[in-house]
């Protein structure tokens, strides 16, 4: 809202206020205004106010990390979807996917959006990894940083491996009967692990309720708290900065 | 090597340093060494400030930053968006414990396990190889002593990472593409050869 003219009829007057209220700062026309706007907005408080050139460049960010965190909240939303039409029992799972492709209004799109935005993100993650080596964007300061990105890296993978199972499907059981399989060789623990993440000697109900509870809660919770922390870090250690 | 250290090749931890390099009082330098008294810190620091100009230069997060990852956003979700309008997520028959499906593969990104136990004892594919590789990668900065970012003062390390990023890679697209029955190698899975179980 403009500050020169106050419009006389209470209504738009009172409108303006509580527009004002919410977006106490106009357009960004100029630079103070946007530093005033991203100081204020807690949204925008993710940034900093001012940011090197060099370090913004698409060529030199290629958007991954952002990326990768937009297709978090796109699995988020998508999962939400699919939450009210998915029974985590082996009885019917597989239906309940079935209605989500043919019965459910834009249950096929939500679906196929939560598959392939997963697949990508599995590969968006992986490809900031190799952009911030390349770039040496690891060095001193953000060491420990780049641990935590290690740590997101494997959530990520399991967050992934973990949905996997939900269809119920030939697919879904037989990937992970190889995937868990793998775990049985490590020594002395292997066998243990393999019958704690299944919750029995195969894959069946126990394993279906406990790669559902993981999924939908303990990995994204463990994934929010990884990415907050690394945010933040990369928030008070600055952008790296072109090469 | 001494420059390169001191100035962090001009890259070091951003936005602090270079600030530091300049409120660095004058040098203890003879007096007769120097032609005027103030100059001393740029006569010094030479190759502290290696950058270039543009790259000091700052814009405002808002609107710069945030117009770019929007544009990033809007672009990624309409692309899914139309992959997921024209081509389905996979859904096979209901799960049967009693059929073994062949092969039966892991998800993708797990298939470069399972080629590394095609080729390895279980002890070295399903445990020693994936613990190096993710205790080195978290380890990765506090072993790399090297402080500079330049790709030519690094070959060590971008060489290591390349060879790193080849082969998971590769054992991906050929555990997707070339693995048919038992997981055995066959160069006309990529085009579509049946197999033996087509529904696999």
């Amino acid at each position: 809202m403009s500050a020169t003219e106050t419009p006389t009829n209470p209504l738009v007057r009172m409108m303006g206020q509580v527009w004002g209220s919410i977006f106490r700062h106009g357009l960004p026309t100029s630079d103070k205004v946007a530093a005033r706007t991203a100081l204020t907005n807690f949204f925008l408080h993710i940034h900093p106010v001012r940011v090197k050139k060099s370090a913004i460049r698409v060529s030199y960010t290629l958007c991954l990390g952002g990326l990768s965190f937009f297709l978090f909240i796109v699995l988020t939303i998508s999962g939400l979807f699919l939450m009210f039409y998915y029974i985590p029992s082996v009885d019917q799972a597989y239906q309940n996917i079935k209605d989500l492709q043919f019965v459910a209004t834009f249950g096929l799109v939500i679906r196929n959006l939560h598959r392939w935005a997963a697949h990508a993100m599995v590969i968006t993650v992986w490809l900031h990894m190799a952009r911030v080596f390349y770039q040496g964007a690891y060095k001193p300061p953000r060491e420990f940083n780049w641990t935590i990105g290690t740590l997101l890296l494997l959530t990520t993978l399991l967050l992934s491996f973990s949905g996997y199972l939900l269809p119920w499907d030939q697919l879904a059981v037989w990937a992970i009967t190889v995937g868990t399989n793998m775990a049985k060789y490590a020594p002395i623990a292997g066998p243990y692990t393999r019958y704690i993440m299944l919750g029995g000697r195969n894959v069946g109900q126990g394993a279906l309720i406990r790669f559902y509870v993981l999924h939908v809660i303990a990995l994204p919770l463990i994934g929010f708290l990884l990415m907050v922390v690394h945010f933040w870090r990369v928030r008070k250690d600055g952008f790296t900065g072109g090469l | 090597m001494a420059t390169v250290i001191g100035g962090n090749g001009g890259n070091g931890p951003e936005g602090r340093p270079p600030a530091r390099t300049r409120t660095l009082p004058p040098p203890q330098v003879p007096s007769g060494a120097r032609g005027v008294a103030g100059t001393g810190p740029e006569l010094v620091t030479p190759p502290l400030v290696v950058r270039r100009r543009e790259e000091e230069e700052t814009v405002v997060t808002f609107p710069a930053l945030i117009f770019r990852e929007f544009l990033a956003g809007l672009g990624i979700f309409a692309l899914l968006m139309l992959i997921s309008i024209f081509v389905n997520a996979p859904l096979l028959q209901r799960a049967n414990t009693a059929i073994t499906p062949n092969p039966a593969k892991a998800p993708w990104y797990f298939l470069g396990l399972q080629e590394l136990l095609q080729r390895f004892p279980p002890i070295m594919a399903g445990v020693a190889f994936p613990t190096f590789v993710i205790t080195g990668m978290i380890l990765t900065p506090y072993l790399d002593k090297n402080p500079s970012r330049r790709p030519q003062d690094r070959k060590v390390a971008v060489t290591l990472f390349t060879l790193y990023a080849v082969l998971a890679v590769a054992f991906v697209v050929v555990g997707v593409f070339f693995r048919a029955e038992a997981f055995t190698w066959d160069w006309l899975k990529v085009l579509g050869h049946p197999g033996v179980n087509p529904e696999v």
